[in-house]
């Protein structure tokens, strides 16, 4: 292992840390370059199934979503989000939105990846949230752009057949919408390799994010969080799936070597929430100088999954790609109800080996988190795990104060101890 | 907790031997379930009948919006046990998690409610058929309550009450024009409306009837009230609607939630449910929960200003309300173009009596007009 660590413990920029850099500057400055070349650029919502665009010649996506996240992460989604601001949009819409929207009217400045090109179609789906629906339909109105709606019946149980149907005639009304508007045919077989590369980057994925279960875990959340970003921007090619297979690989050499984010490990913590993207690094370094490690999240966990469970689904056996796409619509974690998340939630438990929870009560996303405090409750009377619940925006820092966040991660280590005492006596 | 006409009025059906369903949000099928024998309230717009949100504080963080605490605070009191079961369908991020929290509320309390759900179809009509799957939602949710209450369907039933339900929207759309031409008041109107969502549509009927008579025996102001029309999930409370008057302001028209959206268009008069509610909803006033009628909404409410000949359009934010929040901007900018002024109030859930700072604002928009 010749690899040389270069950042304090709790969060390691690793070889794959650099690849991934390298493949998320190639997808904004591909995309940006095929739509200059005159590609039909559609945005999407973070679920939407990309995979049937790479079965066009030349179709592109942007992930805002995806943008808006990596803004937070470099620190600017405060100033987008108060442009957005200055527009009228309330300081109570999701930050996401308003980064996105901030970012959109100023015509991409400030942005770290200058912006994302001019949509020609919009795609969304209200399974995930709702609320993505109302903010490309901003962008349908404000530039007359085309706005296609997946429609996703909600899971408060498993997937119907009959939804399933229902998800895949959108699917084809979704590709007879972009053959009408661009004059290019839709080739299957290009989708259906797309989704045997989606298939295998989850499989890759799982491995990484199974580099947990080890004690000390081989990786924090925040690891897996940064890691997301091409799940979005990549998903479908052969790229991503290589990316995984050596991030796992890479991973599970360090593991061997007796690298580990945090090496007294006392405390494994799982993380119930989008990630808090202007704190990565803080949050990390913090935890790991009081032997505490977030080694799991609710939000990462679920790639690859459905029915709000972390396990990874299937490899893809190669059918109807429209259907294996519909069976993954709902893959995430929004699209489930209480019990689903409840039961993927005590799997990790198990799993993972965990000894809190930490739900971060996001007011930005309230389709995360309206349900959380019964959640909860679910974790202490059920699985008798303590946990605590703190205040956090995903991408707003002004709604985030680090000090009482701290208070009350600190209490739950106190937390954890006693029931060891109690345990142990 | 302080529970006024809502209680009241499910205690009296419940003595009576009804049996009474709350459902949520806006738009339910409430003429299936009274054709069924059963008596359906909307529980919305509870500020002036839920005014503790102790309950739904056990549930439900603060950043959500009033609708969904309260109609938790609702259903979690002892007077939401008197309720037999709940119905509804999809629309926010918000109230879709409703069902689960208020079921294990109610576990807590050693309690259980049949729950009926039905997924309206949100992409847009002319994009993708969904009437293969909807009709297959509706014959579901017929099957459902059938077997909860051991009632049976009939067409014949189900016309007689659509009959009824249009009877009553017609009616609300009479008073609301004697609202529009000063001859009853904006807050009484909305009093009337509101109260009728927590009546059985027999007595909503009689009451907009008496409503129609008084207002109807009044002389028409002939001031030269400034119009206004007023839109938002919910209507403005009574304090507000209170400020506007006294401003000098008369609401000449609404693209309120709960009230011209949810009365302004008739159901189809047919025994078949699915047809009734295919066109029902397809054809429904624009709103922004539909997430597929909200492209109508700017024209919706551009068309009204221009028949009503209003002056401005208020606003009326309901916080937390992702959906509306971020429509308005949008049409405020059209409003601009238009040259028609704008006031935008925001309401949080302890804002119903504490009117004192909008008023200001609203005066000033007054002399702006």
């Amino acid at each position: 292992m010749t690899e040389k660590r270069e950042t304090s413990k709790g969060f390691t920029k690793t070889e794959s840390g650099k690849r991934l850099t390298r493949m998320l500057t190639d997808d904004y400055m591909n995309l940006h370059r095929g739509a200059g070349e005159g590609a039909f650029v559609v945005w999407v919502a973070i679920i939407v199934p990309v995979e049937i665009f790479r079965g066009f010649d030349n179709v592109v996506f942007a992930v805002p979503e995806s943008h808006a996240a990596l803004s937070a992460a470099k620190g600017v989604g405060m100033l987008q989000c108060e442009k957005a601001e200055s527009s009228g949009y309330s300081m109570d819409i999701c930050s996401y939105a308003r980064i996105d929207i901030g970012t959109a009217m100023s015509g991409g400045k400030d942005s770290p990846t200058f912006g994302l090109p001019r949509p020609h179609l919009l795609v969304s789906n209200n399974n995930n949230c709702s609320l993505l629906v109302k903010w490309f339909d901003v962008y349908h109105r404000e530039w007359s752009v085309p706005h296609f709606i997946i429609d996703v019946p909600f899971c408060y149980e498993r997937q119907k057949d009959r939804d399933r149907a229902y998800i895949v005639a959108q699917y084809r009304d979704l590709i007879r919408t972009i053959e009408a508007m661009t004059g290019q045919k839709w080739d299957a077989g290009r989708t259906r390799e797309a989704v045997h590369n989606s298939s295998e980057a989850a499989r890759q994925y799982k491995r990484f994010i199974d580099c947990a279960v080890s004690r000390p875990s081989g990786i924090t959340a925040f690891d897996s969080f940064v890691q997301m970003a091409p799940l979005l921007t990549s998903r479908g090619s052969p790229e991503l799936a290589s990316h995984f297979r050596m991030l796992a690989d890479e991973t599970e050499v360090r593991m061997k070597s007796g690298l580990f984010p945090v090496p007294g490990e006392r405390y494994r913590l799982f993380w119930d929430n989008i990630a808090p993207w202007h704190q990565l690094r803080k949050m990390s370094t913090r935890l790991a100088d009081l032997d505490a490690n977030i080694i799991a999240a609710s939000y990462t966990s679920c790639v690859g999954s459905v029915e709000g469970s972390y396990e990874f689904l299937q490899d893809y056996d190669d059918g109807d790609p429209l259907e294996a796409l519909a069976r993954m619509q709902n893959f995430s974690v929004c699209p489930y109800g209480m019990e689903l998340r409840f039961e993927a939630m005590s799997w990790a438990a198990r799993h993972y080996g965990i000894d809190g929870f930490v739900f971060a009560s996001n007011r930005s996303c309230k389709v995360y988190s309206i349900m959380q405090m019964d959640l909860q409750k679910r974790v202490a009377g059920t699985l008798g795990i303590p946990s605590v619940m703190i205040d956090v925006d995903h991408a707003d820092v002004r709604k985030y104060s680090e000090e009482n966040a701290f208070v009350r991660m600190e209490a739950l280590l106190e937390s954890i101890d006693a029931v060891r005492s109690r345990k142990g006596a | 907790m302080f529970v006024s006409k809502l209680s009241d009025s499910i205690r009296q059906l419940k003595q009576k031997g009804f049996r009474v369903v709350g459902c949520f949000p806006l738009y339910p099928t409430v003429e299936l379930l009274h054709s069924l024998g059963v008596i359906p309230i909307v529980l919305w717009d509870l500020k002036d009948q839920v005014r503790s949100l102790e309950e739904s504080d056990c549930h439900i963080q603060g950043f959500a919006c009033s609708v969904a605490r309260r109609l938790a605070g609702f259903v979690l009191s002892d007077e939401g046990a008197l309720l037999d079961g709940i119905l509804m369908y999809n629309a926010c991020d918000t109230l879709r998690n409703m069902p689960e929290i208020i079921q294990l509320g109610l576990e807590e309390k050693g309690r259980d409610l049949p729950l009926f759900r039905i997924h309206v179809p949100m992409a847009p009509r002319d994009q993708t058929g969904s009437d293969d799957y909807f009709a297959a939602g509706i014959r579901e949710l017929v099957r459902g309550i059938e077997s909860a209450f051991d009632v049976r369907f009939s067409p014949e039933r189900f016309l007689e009450s659509v009959k009824l339900y249009n009877a009553m929207r017609s009616l609300a759309v009479e008073l609301e024009a004697l609202a529009a031409a000063g001859r009853v008041s904006y807050g009484l109107f909305s009093r009337v409306i509101r109260d009728g969502y927590f009546l059985p549509v027999e007595e909503q009927i009689l009451a907009l009837e008496e409503a129609v008579r008084q207002a109807s025996s009044v002389k028409a102001r002939d001031d030269d009230g400034r119009g206004i029309i007023v839109t938002g999930i919910l209507p403005p409370p009574e304090a507000v609607c209170a400020a506007l008057e006294h401003a000098g302001l008369r609401v000449v028209g609404n693209d309120v939630a709960s009230q011209a959206r949810s009365y302004g268009r008739p159901a189809a008069e047919t025994g078949d449910p699915v047809a009734c509610y295919s066109d029902f909803y397809r054809n429904h006033m624009p709103c922004t929960t539909l997430l597929y009628t909200s492209d109508g909404r700017v024209r919706a409410i551009h068309d009204l200003i221009r028949e009503r000949n209003a002056r401005g359009l208020v606003f009326i934010g309901e916080k937390f309300c992702d959906c509306e929040y971020l429509e308005m901007p949008f049409i405020g900018k059209t409003l601009s173009a238009l040259d028609v002024p704008d006031l935008q109030l925001e309401i949080a859930a302890d804002d119903a009596d504490n009117v004192e700072s909008l008023r200001t604002r609203i005066e000033a928009f007054a002399e702006l007009l």
